[in-house]
């Protein structure tokens, strides 16, 4: 009788293991690499540079008021995704959010993705599908800018284009089969842009939070 | 029995080290975070509205023009400011052109000197001075905006002076009409923020004239100098 509730035991202990370890690694986002900032007075960016570290990133776009005099302040964060499904990066967003119109709004802030790049040797290169960056994020804001009939700056794509949880990426599975685990050579990385062009903005700050998820895509072949 | 036992302690002590472990050496997330920050300082600026305008003057002229969106430096010479100048005023109109993000205060201060020894030289009271219409107007302007003048306009005009009928001097009598009324900064003009949300590049902005007068009379003889300065602030 003991014998059999030790063998149920660690049976079920197992069985607990290997479904953390499956729910684990079968999505994955983590960082890209070293994210930069060009254009910025008293602004900065904080990221790891190591793809086995967390995408945490915090982006200080410093002074955007005319008193910066650089056409732009632009900021690329790559980002590593790693899945062993087929995948979808989705996008959900948190402020600016500011009554005065004429102070920083969701799209005065350009915000577009591209250049997905291979890992290493571990990623999983498929033929019979492509990944897709969706329309209209696929751009980079800083080349993107016109001025609007208002005189305003504005992007082919911005933050007021993230409306609940938005579809930026998707495509096959992207980690060759058994190595799905978090490493710096099994997943693919791509970047994400902002932009936000110094203006005449009503005075103060504004933040923003944006939380990129990936999860089970649509099921493309590889 | 006791050996169960330990079997099965030693069995989930094991489990909880292998459950943690397999979460803990995967590492894995589904999702990441980017923050982000900006700031808006008040912000404003005084440059050239155009070319000046001078009219009345016997010699004299502009030295250096203003040009419009570049730093206003400009530099006249009024000419002859005697009886032998027939005109009843000599007039410089410079053109201001400011911008901000902010409701903005727009003061000025001013020096007159004279090389004369005697009241009949040339002071600040003889030299009159206001700000012309404002205009708000341009794609990116703030043409809904209000501004308050607190100069009595051009001072030529027949409201803002006359003889004075003890002296017989020429004076420049309406509120804020003349140099005397700004020997230090003071208000000439303030209002609500002139730009909407427009990057520098664009052009337009609030324009102003600043009309400085003085009337031809047996002034001493001798040279005057006059500097203004404007100041534009957010506060």
């Amino acid at each position: 009788m003991a014998r059999l509730s030790t063998i149920g035991i660690l049976s079920l202990v197992m069985t607990l293991c290997a479904f953390a370890a499956t729910e684990a690694q079968t999505f994955d986002i983590s960082s890209g690499g070293q994210p930069t900032i060009t254009g910025a007075s008293g602004g900065s960016v904080t990221g790891s540079s190591s793809l086995l570290n967390d995408l945490t990133v915090t982006i200080n776009f410093g002074e955007i008021s005319p008193a910066n005099t650089n056409s732009i302040v632009y900021v690329v964060v790559p980002i590593g995704i790693r899945s062993t499904l087929p995948y979808q990066v989705t996008v959900t967003r948190t402020g600016p959010s500011n009554a005065n119109a004429q102070a920083l709004q969701p799209a005065d802030v350009g915000f577009g993705v591209n250049n997905l790049q291979v890992m290493g040797n571990k990623s999983n290169v498929c033929t019979n599908s492509s990944h897709i960056f969706y329309s209209p994020f696929d751009n980079d804001p800083s080349s993107s800018v016109t001025i609007a009939a208002n005189g305003r700056a504005n992007y082919s794509s911005s933050l007021s284009n993230v409306s609940g949880s938005t579809v930026i990426l998707s495509g096959p599975t992207l980690t060759k089969s058994g190595q799905a685990q978090r490493r710096t050579d099994n997943g693919f990385t791509f970047n994400a842009m902002f932009a936000i062009t110094p203006q005449f903005f009503a005075g103060g700050t504004s933040s923003a939070t944006l939380t990129f998820t990936i999860s089970a895509g649509p099921n493309v072949p590889c | 029995m006791n050996l169960s036992r330990r079997v099965i302690a030693h069995a989930l002590a094991l489990a909880i080290l292998l459950f943690v472990a397999a979460i803990v050496s995967v590492g894995q997330t589904p999702t990441g975070t980017v923050s982000m920050s900006a700031t808006v300082s008040k912000f404003v600026e005084i440059n050239s509205g155009g070319a000046v305008t001078l009219s009345g003057n016997s010699g004299g002229g502009v030295t250096t023009d203003g040009t419009v969106n570049n730093p206003l430096a400009v530099s006249i010479n009024l000419g002859e400011l005697g009886p032998s100048n027939s005109n009843s005023f000599v007039t410089a109109s410079v053109p201001l052109k400011l911008r901000s993000n902010a409701a903005y205060v727009l003061s000025m201060n001013a020096t007159v000197t004279s090389t004369g020894t005697t009241s009949n030289k040339i002071g600040a009271a003889d030299v009159g001075f206001g700000l012309g219409s404002v205009t708000r107007s341009g794609t990116g302007v703030n043409t809904a905006g209000t501004d308050t003048n607190a100069t009595s306009g051009d001072p030529t005009l027949v409201a803002n002076g006359s003889v004075n009928g003890a002296s017989g001097r020429y004076e420049f009598t309406a509120v804020k009409s003349n140099l005397s009324a700004f020997s230090a900064s003071t208000t000439a003009l303030n209002g609500a923020f002139i730009m909407n949300a427009v990057p520098k590049t664009n052009t337009n902005g609030l324009t102003v004239p600043a009309i400085f007068a003085i009337k031809p009379q047996f002034f001493e003889n001798g040279s005057t100098t006059i500097s203004v300065t404007f100041t534009v602030t957010a506060p």
